[in-house]
């Protein structure tokens, strides 16, 4: 059963990511810039955002899973969080790489304290922190309570980290940020929102397998430990 | 009929990797000295982890005096000495129990204090860090500072490794102490004598299961070691 | 009530005073900071004005991570940890504890480091720095309220120290960006109307930040 709603998973996103590169690089048309680079560089965007949306809905759900976790000391919990918050720096980081890659042309520099460049490197470093945590403590139930409370009060922390970025910004004008956005048109629209529901889809994926492959290990580590003791 | 202290109902603690208990049930009764015995890693710890409340069972209930061990009435209540010290090396000796003994509200501290440091032969030193204190001194101190609040439930967690003969002898006669004043004591070790000449029933644990719930006046040390803890003994027993 | 939160600040507070090395040895600390920093940045003592309150409260952050390294480092030395989730209180009332006393020593290394900045930038004191009362106050309470929980959380591992800068350094960024704006309207004596309603916003994630430590210290304790 589980094994079968994966193997339909794993079809449509085959299907589902074909489409979108088909629409991004394809059917979308070219924008009007007055820098060649920056009519490719543009496309980025298709995948820059989504990765973005996907890390912080996986740090949402490692925030959901850690309170779960401390209402029912439940393991199952645990390892959600885990398997989300790995996907979340997996995501953070390709939004960290595919950001400059885009910056760089467009606007002429690699890496700018911007708010939402600076906001994404500080929700990565407070996830891999998570993360590192983990690594550091042995397994049992100390490390599922301190690694939840860590994951909740990341996430709390997050809109904060934002809000006080975004207000150090207005008080330190930049030079470069011309406003190359605006409003997307309607092909862009659409493709841009394909492209979202992939990634959604890419993430529930990815989780389930994550989290099928941990249960795995703690099935594999009992029955040794049984074996041990018969 | 008098209600147990300590109720035990089918506990295990087992979480991801880590099994450490399984389906663990008994019960104390109040005035009772059990020893639980078993080898390192059976769940000796743990269980002494959950009776103190500081760790959950994954499965199971256990009361204690009637409620959930984690209550703040049952913390008050109950004492533990292990290998850790619960002592700062900053601190003199009568500063660390007076700073114990108004965390557990302690009546009339500085008599009780002067009380269980007599006890423990310490008066001499009391206003020196623990700091420099001697191993056996810092132990001693340790056993001081458990009897602080006068528990009603005592768990003792391998109190005797590191401790030397002096200080060995010294917690003994305060055990027996503590046995006649009708207290609830919970003793882990490997030390089969000892065990054997303070309490009056005896717990076997291995693998994480109970092998054996019975008094100590119906066997002997020798017995024990015997059947439970000999290399042929390991294969048989599950 | 708060019995034991009074008793855990008080052994704390006695503590420190006892090891008067390692007061002094921040104190130079942060004097290094000023020394190091005066020759890494060989700038002009216009710009220098400018960076000045950066400067303090990397001396003062330092002297926070210092404070907090060592107090749960006292905590974690002979199982201290263990009896305090034995204790028969919340585990609130120990975090209450344990908050009050980093926060007392870190404002106490502030007031020796303060001094030698005003020396060294060779500050005008002025009637207008008492506001910087409150803004050292709510700063160093939003650092210390996640610092102790997280001190709490990184002394279960080897790596104590390193581990508890990954965790509090991005968490507390906010708290710093704000605390640093707000000390440098004061030492440009450019108090702008802005000036309040950013004192305040420090103050309130400060109640969040407590409140909520708050209530999850009682799982760090737990087994």
């Amino acid at each position: 059963m589980r094994s079968k709603i994966d193997k339909i998973l794993l079809i449509i996103l085959l299907i589902a990511f074909s489409v979108s590169i088909y629409l991004i690089f394809q059917w979308v048309p070219q924008i009007k810039a007055s820098n060649p680079a920056e009519q490719i560089a543009q496309r980025i965007f298709y995948f820059h955002v989504p990765s973005a949306w996907l890390g912080f809905l996986a740090f949402f759900v490692v925030f959901c899973a850690s309170i779960a976790y401390l209402a029912t000391r439940d393991r199952k919990y645990e390892l959600i969080s885990v398997a989300s918050a790995e996907i979340g720096v997996l995501f953070i980081s390709l939004v960290l790489i595919t950001g400059p890659i885009w910056a760089k042309p467009v606007w002429g520099i690699w890496w700018t304290w911007d708010v939402r460049l600076t906001s994404s490197l500080i929700l990565w470093l407070i996830y891999v922190a998570f993360l590192m945590l983990r690594r550091y403590l042995p397994d049992g139930s100390k490390r599922a309570n301190l690694s939840a409370v860590v994951g909740i009060i990341g996430f709390i922390d997050v809109p904060i980290v934002y809000y006080s970025i975004r207000w150090w910004e207005t008080q330190h004008p930049k030079a470069v940020m011309a406003s190359s956005e605006g409003s997307l048109a309607a092909p862009m629209f659409f493709a841009f929102m394909f492209s979202l529901a992939t990634f959604t889809l890419l993430y529930v994926y990815l989780i389930r397998k994550r989290y099928q492959l941990l249960t795995l290990e703690d099935t594999l580590n009992k029955q040794f430990k049984e074996m041990e003791i018969l | 009929m008098s209600v147990p202290a300590l109720e035990i109902l089918g506990v295990s603690k087992d979480f991801g990797r880590i099994i450490a208990l399984r389906d663990v049930s008994f019960s104390v009764m109040p005035g009772e000295f059990v020893s639980i015995l078993g080898r390192n890693g059976a769940g000796k710890t743990t269980l002494l982890n959950i009776v103190s409340g500081v760790s959950r069972p994954s499965e199971g209930k256990v009361n204690l005096f009637g409620t959930d061990p984690g209550d703040r009435e049952n913390k008050a209540k109950l004492a533990v000495i292990s290998h850790e010290m619960f002592l700062y090396g900053n601190l003199t000796a009568i500063e660390n129990l007076e700073y114990y003994s108004r965390v557990y509200n302690v009546p009339d501290a500085k008599k009780r204090i002067d009380t269980v440091l007599s006890d423990v032969e310490l008066t001499h030193r009391r206003f020196d860090l623990v700091a420099t204190y001697s191993r056996g001194m810092t132990q001693r101190l340790t056993i001081a500072r458990a009897l602080l609040h006068e528990p009603s439930l005592l768990l003792l967690d391998e109190p005797f490794t590191g401790l030397d003969q002096h200080a060995i002898g010294m917690l003994i006669e305060l055990l027996k102490k503590q046995k006649d004043m009708d207290r609830t004591i919970l003793l882990t070790t490997h030390d089969l004598h000892t065990a054997a000449e303070l309490s009056d029933r005896y717990v076997v644990l291995s693998k994480h299961k109970i092998i054996k719930d019975g008094y100590i006046a119906d066997t002997t040390p020798d017995a024990i070691r015997e059947k439970y803890f000999s290399a042929e003994s390991q294969g048989a027993e599950a | 009530m708060m019995r034991t939160a009074i008793s855990i600040l008080q052994k704390d507070l006695r503590m420190e005073f006892r090891s008067k090395e390692s007061i002094l040895a921040m104190w130079i600390f942060s004097l290094l900071i000023f020394v190091i920093f005066n020759f890494t940045f060989e700038v002009s003592r216009l710009v220098m004005l400018e960076i000045a309150p950066g400067l303090l409260w990397v001396a003062f952050v330092f002297s926070g991570m210092f404070g907090l390294n060592q107090s749960f480092a006292l905590e974690k030395e002979n199982g201290n940890l263990r009896a305090m989730a034995l204790m028969p209180v919340d585990g609130g009332e120990i975090y209450v504890g344990k908050f009050f006393s980093v926060t007392l020593i870190m404002l106490m290394f502030e007031a020796l480091i303060f001094p030698i900045f005003i020396i060294f930038y060779d500050l005008q004191l002025s009637l207008g720095m008492f506001r910087l009362i409150p803004v050292l106050l709510a700063g160093t309470i939003g650092f210390t309220s996640l610092g102790t929980i997280l001190s709490a959380v990184a002394v279960h591992t080897r790596n104590q120290q390193i581990l508890l800068s990954l965790l509090l350094w991005p968490l507390v960024s906010p708290i710093i960006i704000w605390s640093v704006t707000l000390t440098g309207m004061i030492l440009s004596g450019e108090v702008t109307e802005a000036f309040y309603p950013l004192l305040l916003r420090v103050g309130a994630f400060d109640v969040i930040f407590f409140t909520l430590s708050y209530m999850l210290f009682d799982f760090i304790l737990e087994d």
